[in-house]
């Protein structure tokens, strides 16, 4: 392709884009390029990563091929720190969460979020509070109830990741203290609700849809500011937006959401950057993707540049006080 | 039950297709090919795979990573079995008994009998699948994190207890496996732990690179010591050898049970195939009659247990994955990560959503392991023309693989340098006379049954009466100490002569 | 030679700092019962502990061992032989990458035997990198080290 066309090509590109980003994607991957999902296989991380990996392929958006490798050691620090080693290299994009920033405030992690260049936070992952199906709580106001004893078991993914958060800040709003259980997945958690080794979860609405259609737990209330979009019934009688919200039942949680982020190793040019920022604002406008945030539950968001960096500021500001209540922060 | 078969012949009808079985080739043979090379696995090859699954029918994508899983998990032992070195985690015990009888100058007879039980073994583990799916689905639910930990302690009873090296060694050799597994992130408290001022461990020591090192360069370093070493293996290839090795199959019928047992109830529960097959190996050798050759010089039974055992696990490990949303193993999480990807949602409800799609793959499990072991014992003369390379060209070239294998497992230079260092150590061990078995069980099981132990402790508020709050959980843990203390007893009792000329080197 | 007694000796004292170095780092993870259970450097302190511990038991019982030969000079010149390249081959992998190593490696091992051919040799030393291409870079797509040297010149 010579330049001429490349730059026609482009600029229909970008007046296609938002204002926000500056039409300079002259630059275009000149290698195979590997995702990394900073998960092990078959999480939530890793499945973003293949199904972007899919699109991309399926509509040629890129053509080098992609290859996705799973770097989920160390809670995904892995991932990050392979990112941070790989600085200047182009040809690699790391799939994550918001444990990119979180993760070194509460751990001796080799690496911070600001060694990587943010590309986009492309999803926003709602939690929900999940009970066993026979369990005495309807509400969240029965569950708090009953967490005043002090016995409830909460399972989680990780510790001090997300889940953990969103656990303490249930106690500190609703004055309860609640055993929190880590595990290594959100999927791990589901399964020990079904066997009813712990009492709930605050599982992503795809960790745990399986179980809930299978009749072994259900969610009692979802942390957002409105009750999700998502009218298709999971079970005979109820769906996603039948869920009410936290804030509703009286639980002052108004809005709790993990971004799916994608970065790119530090030192690439801006040019490189806008590549992949174009590359995924096209896989953002496909039918599969709408299918896929569906079939998720997620809540599609798509932030690029000042927009996603206001985000993480606001997100660590927000988990730092947390985290320092707990007395988590790395020394 | 009547029901279960009749979705069975259903399945049939979907999985025996010209197309299907030409998948089911093309995937037996990458599986074959990743298995043999080590740092490649099953899990690598499926999830390459993936991407091009995404324009099939789901039932034809399952078709063709359970095929390449099947075949991975046969190509496993074959670099187990001939040169030390086991290209999977799980075929670490057929290392044991399959390595010398292949220096023995039975290569063949090696590798058809693990091919021979990895068969038998699968087949049961479809079979079980088959029969009482929602039954063990139910069952598996009943396992929490005190139950973890019983299966683990079980699975470490039943190999550790064993005798023959000093036991000082084998704890040495115990607790620097622990150690090694609690490298990197902890779980429970989500701290960075033994990283000894080197940040790129965070990620944790992956066990392919400890047994590369351990077992294949250490083993180098023993062989090229005592200059040449394999037995000659004759040029001719015998069919009939391979025709009569697993024609006499069935004389190790009870062992062979008895593993597909052991790998089936480890499939479903946590332990996983690599615990099982070392469980397996383990009590074999105590059910070995006395007088006959020790295990750990080439006894078709040092093959059989962990062969079997290793494949039933793998087959019912996909068992909680379908019914429940769990993987079993690494590869069944990828192929986790294909059905959410194809549209299908794991859990409880895909038997009866996706009829279809799950009866179709139970009986392309039945078909393809067929054709994976044909295909697979196809390969056996040329596997065994490779022992007849001399050393002085192999050497290098086991050394190129290995350290390619190491590199590969997460594309970092530092785990090559590791696995030469665990070369080193395994040297020196063998040489001292440390046994490596312990320490690699312990690298694979030691931080999960930490993780279970610890969140049990969190769930009891820290009393250790959750381990006997239910039959399952006190049988387990009474079980694991009985395999600890009975053979002491026994030694007690009837104090055993010391027959040096037998006792085999121990490993 | 080398005596079973420097053997058990040397490995016993390895496998006695390592578990130092494990007790030594627990430390910093917190030992006991803490806010979140078990705290993370407990199970770290325990097996640190018995792994020091049981390497000075054996650190005696091997300074004991009677004076056993366990490497003869020709062994140990043998494993020496196999030993040496390999460790430069690993360190000239970061430089040259795994391909040209492995070629190197390969000739110069092979060669070093005078037992084959010279074109016996070069064929192997080319064939080893090359499968490792086809098979690792372009079917399973996994890039193995192009090394920097390779990298600058633009490879």
């Amino acid at each position: 392709m010579n330049s001429m066309t490349k730059l026609m090509m482009l600029s229909g590109a970008a007046l296609a884009l938002t204002a926000a980003q500056p039409a300079m994607a002259e630059w275009k991957p000149t290698k195979p390029i590997e995702f990394i999902a900073t998960a092990g296989p078959g999480g939530g991380t890793d499945i973003i990563a293949r199904t972007v990996q899919g699109i991309i392929t399926k509509y040629k958006f890129i053509d080098q091929p992609i290859v996705v490798v799973n770097k989920g050691g160390g809670s995904g620090a892995e991932g990050y720190t392979y990112g941070k080693a790989m600085a200047g290299d182009p040809h690699k994009v790391i799939f994550g969460t918001s444990n990119a920033w979180q993760q070194p405030m509460v751990s001796k992690v080799a690496f911070n979020y600001t060694d990587l260049t943010p590309v986009a936070a492309m999803a926003q992952d709602e939690f929900l509070i999940w009970v066993k199906q026979d369990s005495p709580w309807k509400t969240a106001g029965d569950y708090l109830k009953a967490a005043k004893s002090g016995n409830l078991k909460m399972g989680g993914a990780q510790s001090k990741d997300t889940d953990e958060v969103l656990t303490r800040m249930i106690e500190k709003i609703a004055d309860v203290k609640i055993t929190y259980i880590p595990f290594k997945s959100g999927g791990e958690a589901a399964v020990q609700l079904a066997g009813g080794h712990i009492d709930s979860h605050v599982n992503n609405p795809s960790e745990s849809v399986g179980q809930w259609r299978g009749g072994t737990q259900h969610p009692i209330c979802v942390f957002s500011s409105k009750r999700l979009t998502n009218t298709d019934k999971v079970t005979a009688t109820e769906g996603w937006s039948d869920i009410p919200t936290c804030v509703e039942q009286g639980l002052n949680i108004p809005t709790y959401q993990q971004p799916r982020t994608v970065w790119l190793p530090g030192k690439v040019t801006p040019e490189q950057a806008a590549f992949y920022v174009d590359v995924m604002k096209k896989v953002e406008g496909t039918p599969e993707w709408a299918d896929y945030i569906k079939r998720t539950s997620q809540t599609n968001t798509f932030l690029v540049g000042d927009e996603f960096q206001k985000f993480i500021k606001d997100d660590i500001a927000h988990v730092h006080q947390i985290a320092q209540e707990q007395g988590w922060l790395v020394k | 039950m009547e029901s279960n078969i009749e979705s069975l012949m259903h399945g049939f009808g979907i999985a025996i297709t010209m197309q299907h079985i030409l998948l089911m080739m093309i995937g037996v043979l990458l599986g074959i090919l990743v298995g043999v090379l080590p740092g490649l696995g099953a899990p690598n090859g499926v999830s390459l795979l993936l991407p091009l699954t995404f324009g099939m029918q789901p039932v034809s994508a399952i078709i063709l990573l359970s095929s390449m899983y099947w075949g991975a998990l046969f190509g496993g032992s074959v670099t187990s079995i001939l040169f030390n070195i086991p290209g999977e985690p799980s075929s670490v015990a057929t290392t044991f008994d399959g390595y010398p009888m292949a220096r023995d100058g039975r290569p063949s007879t090696a590798l058809a009998t693990a091919f021979g039980s990895a068969a038998f073994g699968a087949l049961v583990g479809v079979v079980l699948i088959t029969l009482v799916a929602s039954w063990v689905a139910q069952f598996a639910l009943r396992f929490g994190p005190p139950e973890y930990f019983a299966v683990y302690f079980l699975a470490f009873a039943s190999f550790v207890g064993m005798g023959g090296t000093p036991p000082i060694k084998t704890l040495v050799a115990l607790s620097i496996g622990f150690a090694i597994a609690a490298i990197g992130i902890d779980t429970v408290s989500g701290s960075v732990r033994l990283t000894f001022g080197v940040p790129e461990l965070v990620k944790g020591v992956d066990f392919v690179v400890a047994v590369m090192g351990l077992f294949g360069i250490g083993e180098l370093l023993l062989a090229v010591e005592e200059e040449m070493h394999a037995k000659a293996v004759s040029s001719k290839i015998d069919w009939r050898e391979v025709l009569r090795t697993i024609a006499g199959l069935p004389r190790y019928g009870w062992t062979l049970l008895r593993s597909a047992a052991i790998g089936c109830w480890m499939g479903i529960t946590p332990g996983g195939p690599t615990a099982a097959s070392f469980m397996s190996y383990g009590i074999a050798k105590r059910f070995a009659k006395k007088g006959s050759r020790p295990f750990g010089t080439g006894v078709p039974e040092g093959i059989v247990a962990p062969e079997a055992a290793d494949h039933s696990a793998g087959t019912s490990a996909l068992l909680p994955m379908l019914s429940l949303g769990i993987p079993g193993s690494a590869t069944a999480a990828v192929m986790m990560g294909g059905l959410m990807i194809w549209g299908l949602n794991p859990g409880p409800m895909l038997f009866v959503d996706q009829r279809d799609f799950v009866w179709g793959l139970i009986a392309s499990m039945y078909v393809s392991n067929i054709v994976a072991v044909v295909l697979v014992l196809l390969t056996v003369p040329v596997f065994a023309a490779l022992m007849r390379i001399p050393f002085f060209i192999i050497a290098p070239l086991i050394f190129i693989i290995c350290t390619v294998g190491a590199y590969s497992v997460s594309n970092s230079y530092l785990d090559v340098v590791l696995m030469f260092g665990f070369g080193i150590i395994g040297y020196l061990f063998k040489k001292a006379a440390y046994p490596l078995a312990p320490l690699v069980l312990a690298i694979v099981i030691g931080d999960k049954a930490e993780d279970a132990f610890r969140q049990a402790m969190l769930m009891s508020k820290g009393s250790l009466g959750i381990f006997f709050s239910s039959p399952l959980v006190t049988c387990l843990i009474l079980g694991g100490f009985a395999f600890l203390v009975v053979p002491q007893l026994m030694k007690l009792v009837r104090p055993r002569r010391a027959r040096p000329g037998l006792e085999a080197t121990e490993v | 030679m080398i005596s079973q007694r420097l053997i058990e000796v040397t490995t016993a004292a390895l496998t006695g700092l390592f578990g130092v170095a494990v007790v030594v780092s627990s430390i910093d993870n917190g030992i006991g019962w803490g806010e979140k259970g078990v705290d993370a450097g407990t199970f770290p302190l325990i097996v640190g502990s018995a792994i020091a511990l049981g390497s000075l038991y054996n650190l005696v019982r091997g300074a004991l061992v009677a004076h056993e030969v366990a490497v003869t000079w020709v062994a140990l010149r043998r494993v020496a032989g196999l030993f040496l390249p390999a460790a430069v081959f690993i360190a000239l992998i970061p430089a040259l990458g795994m391909y040209a190593s492995s070629f190197g490696y390969v000739l110069a091992t092979v060669g070093w035997q005078r037992k084959l051919p010279p074109w016996k040799t070069l064929a192997i030393a080319v064939a080893a990198p090359l499968f490792l291409y086809v098979v690792f870079e372009k079917l399973f797509v996994v890039s193995l080290p192009h090394g920097a040297l390779f990298e600058m010149m633009g490879f």
